[in-house]
């Protein structure tokens, strides 16, 4: 019992945390029919920059959103100087966005070092509570926590505002939407930002959570990003959290059992829904 | 100066084909513009190009005295032209209301006028408001489209075949609506179905070939039997 | 005699052939009369990464597929000779089995990895191919008894590969074998349908072809020289590890056959040619600065500026540039004509 509540909730957190990746993703792409594969660098990004801001001023809340800052820099860089110029061209753009990986990657290397670099919770986050013979930890209930505002909040974003409605829009009919007097480029932009600080807020809470930080560590989940982003439908943002949770669930629940397996079973799962649902297990676009 | 929109002989690429070769229009303000041609003559994407969606790449568009024929569309479409394409183009995922909160621009007492005249035309635009655009009925889908491109302070609406698909009563209620709207906007309409066209058109131009090739008050085309069996196959 | 003579002819109507015969003996001789170690063992390497680099050019270039994971058959070919070699005795015989095996293996990933993805948008097989490597990846961590994990481990090679020079002709040799059976295929009837689907996929079906068939031949073509590829790689080294199916490997190829020109195969040559000497000269650098230990963030950036402004590469952009020459040649010599 004790075992499975927690294995549920690393699942859930880690869940949360392919969540803040491949929400950005899945977004971009739903609109702009980008594949970003430098989105793992932001997540690398908001890690180390936010970890550094957290070691140096000893806030990590300022860590926080030093790192959503960052992100939302870069995404402005990456949409206007890189993803911008190629416009329109599939191959071009998917060629592109991985040298952007390759040198968000390195620059990394550049700026902190080679080495990896180690992060804590703050002090009130760390510890955990017991509950009977339970055991809670504090960490692990923030990164979900989080994880299911900013859900909420990009949800609200998307349902109850007219630039979050412009964006569902556009998903649909690009066309349409610049036919009906919208600028659909700033809107891109706007997206680009917003899923690279959701990137970045991913990478920032992660350092904590696994303790160490490396500049590997964008290509590692930027993998499993893509299964949740084709799992969860290319485009639907509700898929792509439900997606993150089966995700991490059956990774936490399978790096238990059958460790050597555990990313084994979300590829299999990614090559089913690729056969029987290409469009997502989870419905349509939306 | 009557002419609110004057096409003089664009030519349109689409990717290398060469679509459209030399079509002139003028659409004088207040009347209806009927453009008519067989399937694949080019209708479609003369109002396209005028939209900016597949832009000239020889010729001039002049809207209001300006020339818009390089602007981006979304400027196009905010200098005052509202566009209801032949498939639509209905956020299918969007219920009605938010389909026609997105066509907002402005949000003020006006646009709020002409939002309760428009539902007032298609009352079941309300009756649905909270419904996805991509349950709606055909006639309904087309309803929301032409609301949609009326709703802001456009001087010039371009209506892509509303009658495709529709049941011929469902086609009378479009046409009437149409003909209500008339009075408050200039109107380019492509039309296949001729009774339509002929009961809404002042004039008409006749596109064959990526070219326009004849033009004139309605009146003169209902009589001239010759002309309409050669462009529109009607006996 | 005859025989010869069409040769002949055949050297006089090819400029560019000439030049590669005359490359290829240049090559061929060298050994014998610049001995270096280094030298051959970088222009080994070279050949080899020309095979894979000319093998992503086929998707790549010819076919307009982008593969993450081209590192996946490579590491399949490194693992299978190292295993065979180290399982069985280093002959040639268990040589010819790994290669056999290599084929096999190759050619049943990149059929089922097609299957699955190239009906779809190409991001689709970018992702799986990448997802799939890195599935490769830990495989080989994880499964220790076969691959002794992260550390891998040595192996001999058949009498015939020892000896350095032997081993650099035979890579020369295969490397303009894979050149010559690549130049055929893409002028081949399929190779034409291939690039009219790179052109537009959409007319082509139209057309009535298969466009699937066509495209999963294509990966299956790829994946095999690939990991031929990594036969030899390890073959090299004698040594195998984890690092065969890392990202890094599949960036050099995208780096090779990017910076020399998509769609032209020897500009995968040239490409390999220029990284790996890039590569080698910065090693020496990083001893001088400790940036030069980044060096690849620099082919990082010279990649990206490669694909804005240089969509063609270094063989596509003089391809076009004589191109056009020549037409304005012919051109001023209608008008001379005219005049
Ligand atoms: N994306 C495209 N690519 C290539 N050709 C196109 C494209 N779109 C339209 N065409 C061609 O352009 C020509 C004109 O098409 P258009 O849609 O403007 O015709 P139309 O007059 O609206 O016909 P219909 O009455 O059938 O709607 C047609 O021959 C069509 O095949
Ligand atoms: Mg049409």
């Amino acid at each position: 019992m004790e075992l499975l509540f927690n294995l549920t909730l690393n699942g859930l957190a880690t869940g949360m945390l392919i969540f803040l990746l491949a929400a950005g993703l899945t977004l971009i792409f739903g609109l702009m029919d980008v594949l970003n594969f430098a989105h793992g660098g932001l997540f690398a990004w908001g890690a180390y920059s936010g970890i550094w801001i957290y070691t140096t001023t000893g806030s990590f809340l300022f860590g926080i959103i030093g790192a959503i800052l960052t992100g939302f820099l870069l995404g402005i860089i990456t949409e206007k100087w890189i993803i911008k110029p190629v416009y329109g061209n599939h191959v071009q753009q998917i060629l592109i966005t991985l040298g952007l990986m390759l040198v968000l990657s390195e620059m990394l290397k550049v700026i902190w070092g080679p080495n990896q670099l180690t992060a804590n919770p703050p002090e009130y986050l760390r510890g955990s509570w017991e509950i009977g013979d339970m055991i809670i930890i504090k960490y692990r209930v923030f990164i979900i926590v989080v994880g299911l505002l900013v859900f909420a909040g990009v949800q609200f974003l998307l349902k109850n505002t007219k630039i979050g409605l412009v964006v569902r829009a556009g998903v649909m009919n690009k066309e349409m939407v610049q036919a009906l007097g919208i600028n659909i480029k700033k809107v891109f932009m706007f997206v680009f930002m917003i899923g690279s600080g959701m990137a970045a807020l991913g990478g920032v809470l992660f350092g904590p959570y696994s303790g160490v930080i490396h500049a590997g560590m964008g290509m590692e989940f930027a993998i499993l990003a893509f299964i949740v982003v084709v799992i969860g439908g290319m485009g639907n943002f509700t898929g792509s959290v439900m997606a993150a949770i089966l995700v991490g669930l059956s990774g936490s629940f399978m790096a238990y059992f059958v460790p050597e397996l555990s990313l084994a079973v979300n590829m299999l799962l990614m090559a089913v829904v690729l056969i029987v649902k290409p469009q997502g297990l989870f419905g349509g676009k939306g | 100066m009557s002419e609110l929109l004057k096409i003089n002989n664009i030519e349109t690429y689409i990717g290398q084909y060469h679509i459209l070769q030399g079509v002139t229009l003028e659409v004088k303000k207040g009347e209806v513009t009927v453009l008519l041609g067989r399937n694949g003559a080019g209708k479609t994407t003369t109002l396209r190009t005028i939209m900016g969606l597949n832009p000239a790449s020889k010729g001039s568009i002049v809207f209001k005295g300006e020339e818009i024929q390089s602007l981006p569309t979304y400027t196009i479409a905010q200098k005052g032209i509202g566009y209801v394409p032949e498939d639509q183009g209905i956020f299918a995922g969007l219920t009605v209301e938010e389909n026609m909160k997105v066509a907002i621009q402005k949000e003020n007492e006006e646009t709020h006028k002409r939002l309760d005249y428009i539902l007032n035309l298609f009352p079941d635009l309300k009756k649905f408001w909270k419904k996805p655009g991509g349950l709606l009925s055909g006639g309904q889908k087309q309803m929301l489209s032409i609301a949609r491109a009326y709703v802001n302070d456009n001087q010039l609406l371009l209506i892509d075949e509303p009658s495709k698909g529709l049941a011929p009563i469902v086609v009378e209620k479009v046409m009437e609506s149409i003909l209500q709207m008339k009075d408050q906007t200039t109107i380019v309409l492509v039309e296949q179905n001729f009774m339509m066209a002929s009961t809404i058109g002042d004039c008409f131009y006749i596109i064959d070939d990526g070219r326009t090739v004849s033009t004139g008050p309605m009146k003169q085309l209902k009589e001239d039997e010759e002309m309409k069996r050669k462009y529109l196959g009607i006996a | 005699m005859a025989e010869r003579g069409e040769g002949m002819k055949w050297i006089v109507n090819n400029r560019m052939n000439a030049i590669y015969l005359i490359i290829a003996a240049f090559l061929l001789l060298l050994p014998f009369v610049y001995e270096s170690r280094n030298m051959l063992i970088l222009l080994t390497q070279i050949f080899v990464f020309a095979i894979l680099a000319m093998s992503y050019d086929l998707l790549l270039g010819f076919t307009g597929i982008v593969s993450f994971g081209h590192a996946m058959f490579f590491g399949i070919g490194a693992y299978s000779i190292g295993i065979f070699m180290k399982r069985f005795e280093p002959t040639m015989l268990h040589f010819i089995y790994a290669v056999l095996a290599t084929i096999l293996i190759t050619a049943i990933v990149s059929f089922i990895v097609g299957l699955l993805t190239l009906r779809l948008k190409s991001h689709f097989y970018a992702m799986l191919t990448m997802a799939l490597a890195g599935l490769f990846l830990v495989l080989a961590e994880k499964w220790r008894t076969l691959t002794f994990g992260n550390d891998g481990f040595t192996f001999r090679v058949p009498e015939i590969f020892i000896d350095r020079t032997n081993f650099y002709i035979i890579c020369l040799v295969t490397m303009i074998a894979v050149f010559m059976i690549l130049k055929r295929f893409t002028n081949s009837p399929l190779g034409r349908v291939l690039q009219a689907i790179r052109e537009n996929e959409q007319r082509t079906e139209s057309l009535g072809y298969q466009v699937l068939h066509y495209k999963i031949a294509a990966s299956v073509v790829s994946g095999v020289l690939a990991g031929i590829a990594g036969i030899f790689y390890a073959m090299s080294l004698r040594y195998v590890n984890t690092s065969v199916f890392t990202m890094d490997i599949t960036l050099d190829a995208l780096l090779m056959t990017i910076i020399g020109g998509v769609g032209t195969l020897v500009g995968a040559i040239i490409g390999a040619g220029l990284i790996e000497f890039a590569h080698d000269g910065l090693t020496e650098l990083a001893k001088e600065h400790w940036i030069f230990e980044r060096w690849i963030i620099f082919f990082g950036i010279i990649y990206i500026l490669v694909v804005i402004f240089f969509p063609l590469g270094i063989v596509g952009t003089l391809r076009k540039f004589t191109w056009k020459r020549r037409k304005l040649e012919s051109a001023k010599k209608k008008e001379n004509l005219a005049g």
